[in-house]
């Protein structure tokens, strides 16, 4: 999954990615709201975590911007602000959820963990997909009732296409929701994960489209 | 404690007794006087209606024609002393030597007597002093009566009218005090008399000011607590970071990334002690001589290994002593703030320059610098607390131009950002006022 964290405090945006990235998200950074707007317009993000004290575009505009422009990206908005006006701005200009500074890591990646559950539908915690089970919070993944034993990036590559059945996904795409900025992206990463996973989960798991990409395809 | 009111109202009462009694005493004196001629006109008249051709031995008592007989005692005295006539035997009426008026004392009581000559007996008429006290007093009482009558009437008068009078004032007080500590509106002064309206004025003007004093406290105080959130936070998370670190690499870095987070928190609140400590109304160490030059050259001092760290060049181009009067340490906490910045925001090669020097007879103190500069239309934003121009490049507490201010206004100097020479970077200029 792949977030815009919008954080203009050089040292609590480092920490904030460096945590969020341990938890196994993919994380861009940028440190003002007009960097904050032209990075939304790739429209590549699962989530926006947003600082509202912000240089050049405060936060809140840069949210209500988005929103105005009909983007339905769930947005976090982490700030010093904290009297209950504010929070109650907050929401109302169009924030999925709040976070007050000084605020807790695990807290911040359990609410976001929240807000792309919400967002993909589901009301469990945990992703099932027929025999297989995925637990985001701790990465937990179990196939046919054993448990399974996935890297970082494999487990990623798996939310991806768990979160979106029946979607063909290009390698250009699938690479996006998994390489930040500043990333090496290696050629064929992600064919070599692909690989990975169908070894752990059957040949037949992740369906080739020739000439387009990748599918998890629907089960009924 | 003295009270308006108890002057006012003992005052009025004393000065208005002492008046009553002297108008009482002088009324008294005056009917006194009018008695006097009066009867004194009476007792003539009885002397001269007696015959000229004198008397034989009188037997019969005189018809009481005045109305005054018991209280006028006629005796009538031969040429040999022999008394002829006493038209009141037994009474207590004494002799008079002399010929006309006379008062004479007796242990009844004093006695007005007119002697005439009658042919050769002496007549002579005499009544009872008491008799006039008596009409004195009571026609005094009489002319006093509406006054007597009146003073009560007075009395509620002046206790009414003193009271209304000292109203405004009362008003003022529970207005004042109805006030809490930070509910600090001004006192209405409308329909307020003379006497009030500038006390209420000088109060009204107070409260603003201690409103003002207040709010920017106020104000400080959360925006200090805000700014303490970001690089508390800053160490929250980098301890947690701490906290997964498997590697002893990881671990390291993230003890290394605590530290600077918890020195920029060590930073900020020591900043905002020098903010603090340079408020107006702090009772700050009193001006002594300063040499700016000697300030600017321990300031360059001071500051050369950062420059030094960052490669830029940091210099001092004046010798001559600025001689003010000042607080030493504050102007250094000053130039220091201002040359900190000059070197954050000079690029790697870059220079900055200090200088102490007199323009137009005013000592100044001028840092320049070759960095980006600050545009025309953040030059006055800057100076506000907490505020930061770009922040993303240079993190700082948002406090040293704040504290630039602060020192300079203490010391009465302005403080001026423009461009830097050839238009670029930045030039500070501290100006003094005029000794």
């Amino acid at each position: 999954m792949r977030l815009l964290l919008v954080e203009d405090d050089s040292m609590i945006g480092d920490s904030v990615r460096q945590g969020l990235r341990q938890d196994g998200f993919t994380v861009d950074w940028v440190q003002d709201g007009r960097a904050a707007e032209l990075a939304l317009g790739n429209e590549v993000y699962d989530l926006l975590v947003l600082d509202l004290g912000l240089p050049k575009k405060d936060g809140l505009d840069v949210l209500k911007t988005l929103r105005l422009r009909g983007n339905r990206i769930p947005v976090l908005i982490l700030t010093a602000r904290d009297t209950v006006a504010d929070r109650v701005k907050g929401l109302d200009s169009g924030a999925d959820d709040y976070l007050v500074k000084p605020f807790d890591l695990d807290e911040l990646a359990a609410r976001i963990r929240a807000l792309l559950r919400r967002q993909s539908g589901r009301a469990a915690p945990a992703i099932e997909f027929g025999e297989l089970r995925l637990n985001p919070a701790t990465h937990e993944v179990t196939f046919q009732g054993k448990p399974l034993s996935l890297s970082a990036r494999e487990f990623s590559l798996l939310e991806v296409f768990l979160d979106r059945p029946g979607v063909v996904l290009s390698r250009e795409q699938l690479e996006e929701k998994l390489y930040g900025w500043g990333e090496e992206v290696e050629s064929n990463t992600v064919e070599v994960y692909i690989h990975a996973l169908r070894r752990k989960l059957g040949q037949d798991f992740i369906k080739n489209v020739r000439g387009v990409g990748y599918m998890v395809p629907k089960r009924s | 404690m003295t009270s308006i009111r108890r002057q006012l109202l003992l005052w009025l009462f004393i000065g208005l007794s002492l008046s009553t009694v002297v108008a009482a005493f002088a009324v008294y004196a005056r009917a006194r006087e009018e008695a006097r001629d009066l009867f004194d006109y009476q007792l003539q008249q009885m002397a001269a209606a007696f015959p000229h051709e004198g008397f034989g031995p009188i037997t019969a008592p005189f018809p009481d024609e005045s109305g005054m007989g018991d209280v006028v005692v006629v005796q009538i005295w031969g040429e040999n002393g022999v008394q002829l006539y006493l038209s009141r035997p037994g009474s207590p009426a004494p002799q008079s030597m002399d010929i006309g008026f006379s008062t004479v004392s007796t242990p009844d009581g004093s006695w007005r007597i007119f002697s005439a000559l009658v042919g050769n007996s002496v007549v002579q008429v005499s009544q009872p002093m008491s008799v006039r006290e008596e009409l004195a007093a009571s026609m005094a009482l009489r002319t006093m009566l509406p006054l007597l009558i009146t003073l009560p009437l007075l009395i509620v008068l002046i206790w009414i009218t003193v009271g209304r009078g000292l109203k405004p004032l009362n008003e003022v007080a529970s207005a004042v005090s109805r006030r809490s500590a930070d509910a600090l509106q001004p006192l209405p002064d409308d329909r307020l008399p003379a006497e009030v309206k500038p006390l209420v004025a000088a109060l009204n003007d107070l409260l603003l000011r201690l409103g003002r004093a207040l709010s920017s406290q106020r104000s400080f105080i959360a925006d200090a607590a805000h700014e303490l959130r970001t690089p508390l936070t800053a160490v929250k998370l980098q301890i947690q970071l701490a906290e997964r670190a498997v590697t002893d690499a990881e671990r390291a870095s993230a003890f290394a990334q605590l530290k600077g987070g918890t020195e920029r928190a060590i930073h900020l609140v020591a900043q905002l002690l020098t903010l603090a400590r340079n408020e107006p109304e702090a009772a700050g160490r009193p001006f002594t001589p300063v040499d700016l030059t000697d300030v600017a050259r321990q300031v360059v001092a001071e500051q050369a290994s950062i420059a030094e760290a960052r490669k830029v060049q940091l210099g001092l181009s004046s010798a001559a002593p600025v001689p003010i009067m000042g607080d030493p340490e504050a102007l250094r906490t000053m130039l220091s703030n201002l040359v900190i910045n000059a070197i954050h925001y000079s690029p790697s090669g870059g220079a900055v320059d200090v200088e102490a020097n007199t323009q137009n007879g005013q000592a100044c103190l001028v840092v320049t610098d070759t960095g980006p500069g600050i545009p025309a239309a953040e030059r006055q934003r800057v100076f506000d607390r907490f505020y930061r121009y770009e922040a993303a490049s240079v993190t700082g507490s948002g406090l040293g131009l704040a504290i630039v201010r602060k020192v300079a206004e203490r010391h009465r100097a302005s403080v001026e950002l423009g461009a830097g020479t050839d238009g670029r970077g930045l030039k500070a200029t501290v100006r003094f006022p005029k000794v």
